[in-house]
């Protein structure tokens, strides 16, 4: 299912939006395989959204070409696609009940009303929502209005499934419930899903491949683990977080930087390499070997996994490790105190390499 | 102090309904008193002004004309001012400001003056003293309210829904069909409501056009410059009647729909 197949559904080449004079998306070239789970992502304003829209037709490329399936869609309207959206703001009908709602693509499609009727049934028992179908909209609950628009939108069985930030609105405990109903969804329907999202947890936690956008351009494409652990930019590497950045210039193996002198295998010239916050150690005292940067403790943060410190070093930048809780009791770091880092140089990611 | 304003305010209030509705209550208690002129204490009551006025045939064609007028006008009128507001929602353009600001216009002028260009107007076109012609003036001065409510609607309406509707198949007519009225009924029974309210009532320019196709309030201001008579008050009652019940519906479709969202 990660592999992309030989002929990909869809095929982005050279594809550019522009709004007037403002560049939504620059350049744009990407597949997308059948079955595939793949995650647009990167800060707001970085065309994610824009691309989505130009899957769905509800934007024209002002140059360069979409294709699904082989067939060029540049110019077929919204309405005549079947690449359904799960919209951030959900967009169910509120004048209609929750049945209704679910019906409307068959509606729309002319497919008769009893077989519409019980198409639709069978999705919103799929989506555990039987009994509600009476309902209204306004008389459902968050994850409620989720379900109705996932039904909604996979009632017509598309081959692809459009989602644009569709957890931003959800509960945190929900957003978590929901990544599993999406992810076994795709799995047991085989289709693809594009999923737009700014949040790395729910990309990373789902998708087979993220594709980092920044600026109207992708920064980088791969798998969640490629990406978490080998940004090709200063830009990847910040934007997916709990990254250390040091750049400088190797000499002979050895980066010389601000922070110290590390032992590096990458070529001569100015480098930047890439320290995970879950590959530092932190120490009360310099490491009798190794690679350290002496820096002041600032605050933590618990984080899921585990919990990350934030530490400032001698020229102000800032520095993260992700620890335990029992190295945080053992630590017992008091803001300003001093503290070295140090890592595994054979852990270190060395950017643009 | 807070209960003693609160008192003061609801003693005003109580005050400001007295003032504005007491003209109308005294109208329509004389329309049942015996007597001839409107003096107290009050004689027997009777609605012998009712069966008096309603006897009249030019009355009932009154009430006929102002009905045509009042229905055509609302559909008129609510479908040009649904189609304004749709622009407004749905388009950017430039010089948009200015297009609202001249589709908001009409009730802004004295209608005096409206009546005295209207008149002008449709006697070049050769449209005076029909009902058309009516229409076509109550059809201007009534749109800017429909476009006013069907607007408000457009505005509480979630702007993706309208695109929702085309990614699931429907084209634009077919989003409009199933999606933008839908969202809209509420207003747009609203507006044909106090539109037709709107022209019912409408006296000064439906004189300036009526001609010999009069309309109720045109009827009425006739009776009045011929005598004095209770039939006045009978008759000024029913169409009060009538108007509260239409903007009083116009209110419930309002409300309705703010209680729903």
């Amino acid at each position: 299912m990660t592999d992309p197949t030989p002929t990909p559904l869809v095929q982005f080449r050279g594809v550019r939006k522009l709004y007037g004079s403002a560049i939504a998306v620059k350049s744009l070239d990407l597949d997308i395989g059948r079955g595939e789970f793949v995650a647009l992502m990167g800060p707001s304003g970085c065309g994610k959204t824009t691309t989505l829209r130009m899957l769905a037709g509800l934007e024209t490329p002002t140059a360069g070409s979409i294709t699904i399936g082989g067939k060029l869609m540049n110019d077929v309207p919204a309405h005549q696609r079947d690449t359904p959206l799960v919209w951030q703001s959900l967009a169910l009908f509120p004048f209609l009940s929750v049945v209704e709602n679910v019906e409307f693509g068959l509606r729309m499609r002319g497919v008769a009303a009893g077989e519409r009727r019980s198409r639709a049934m069978m999705w919103l028992e799929r989506m555990g929502l039987q009994g509600f179908e009476a309902r209204r909209i306004d008389q459902l609950s968050g994850g409620q209005r989720q379900r109705v628009a996932l039904a909604r939108s996979l009632v017509t069985e598309p081959e692809m499934l459009l989602l644009d930030e569709p957890l931003s609105a959800l509960d945190a405990h929900l957003v978590i419930r929901m990544q599993g109903v999406l992810t076994k969804l795709q799995r047991e329907l085989g289709i693809t899903f594009v999923y737009v999202t700014h949040s790395h947890s729910e990309a990373f936690a789902m998708a087979d491949r993220v594709v980092i956008m920044g600026h109207g351009e992708i920064e980088q494409i791969g798998a969640p683990r490629e990406i978490f652990r080998t940004p090709r930019s200063r830009f990847v590497a910040e934007f997916v977080g709990r990254n250390n950045i040091i750049a400088g210039v190797v000499a002979g193996g050895i980066l010389s930087s601000e922070h110290g002198a590390f032992p590096i295998a990458a070529p001569d010239g100015s480098a930047e390499i890439v320290v995970a916050a879950d590959t530092v150690t932190v120490l009360r005292a310099p490491p009798e070997a190794g690679p350290a940067v002496k820096v002041a403790f600032l605050s933590e943060e618990f984080a899921g996994t585990g919990i990350i410190c934030y530490f400032e070093a001698a020229d102000g930048s800032e520095f993260k490790a992700q620890v335990t809780e029992e190295q945080l009791a053992d630590l017992q770091p008091e803001p300003g105190a001093a503290f070295w880092l140090s890592w595994d140089p054979a852990r270190v990611h060395v950017m643009g390499g | 102090m807070r209960r003693a304003g609160d008192l003061l305010g609801a003693i005003y209030l109580v005050a400001l309904f007295v003032f504005v509705f007491a003209p109308i209550a005294a109208s329509v208690v004389f329309s049942f008193n015996s007597d001839r002129f409107p003096t107290l204490p009050l004689g027997s009551f009777t609605t012998d002004w009712y069966a008096r006025a309603f006897s009249r045939p030019e009355l009932w064609e009154a009430i006929a004309n102002s009905l045509l007028v009042a229905a055509v006008t609302s559909v008129l009128a609510t479908f040009i001012g649904f189609a304004t507001a749709y622009t407004d929602f749905r388009y950017g353009f430039r010089f948009k400001q200015a297009y609202l600001a001249l589709a908001l216009l009409p009730p802004t002028m004295p209608l005096v003056i409206m009546g005295l260009a209207m008149l002008a107007w449709l006697s070049q076109l050769g449209l005076s003293g029909t009902l058309r012609g009516i229409i076509i003036a109550h059809t201007v001065l009534a749109t800017p309210f429909a476009m006013a409510i069907c607007r408000l609607r457009l505005s509480q309406m979630d702007t993706t829904l309208e695109a929702a509707a085309w990614n699931l198949g429907a084209g634009q007519w077919g989003a409009m069909r199933h999606v933008i009225l839908p969202f809209c009924a509420p207003a747009i029974v609203s507006s044909l409501c106090l539109t037709a309210a709107v022209s019912f009532d409408e006296f000064i320019v439906a004189w300036f056009v009526s001609g010999l196709n009069r309309t109720v309030p045109v009827m009425i201001l006739e009776i009045l410059q011929g005598n004095v008579d209770p039939q006045i008050n009978a008759i000024g009652s029913v169409v009060f009647l009538t108007s509260m019940t239409l903007v009083v519906l116009a209110q419930l479709m309002i409300f309705r729909r703010r209680r729903h969202d």
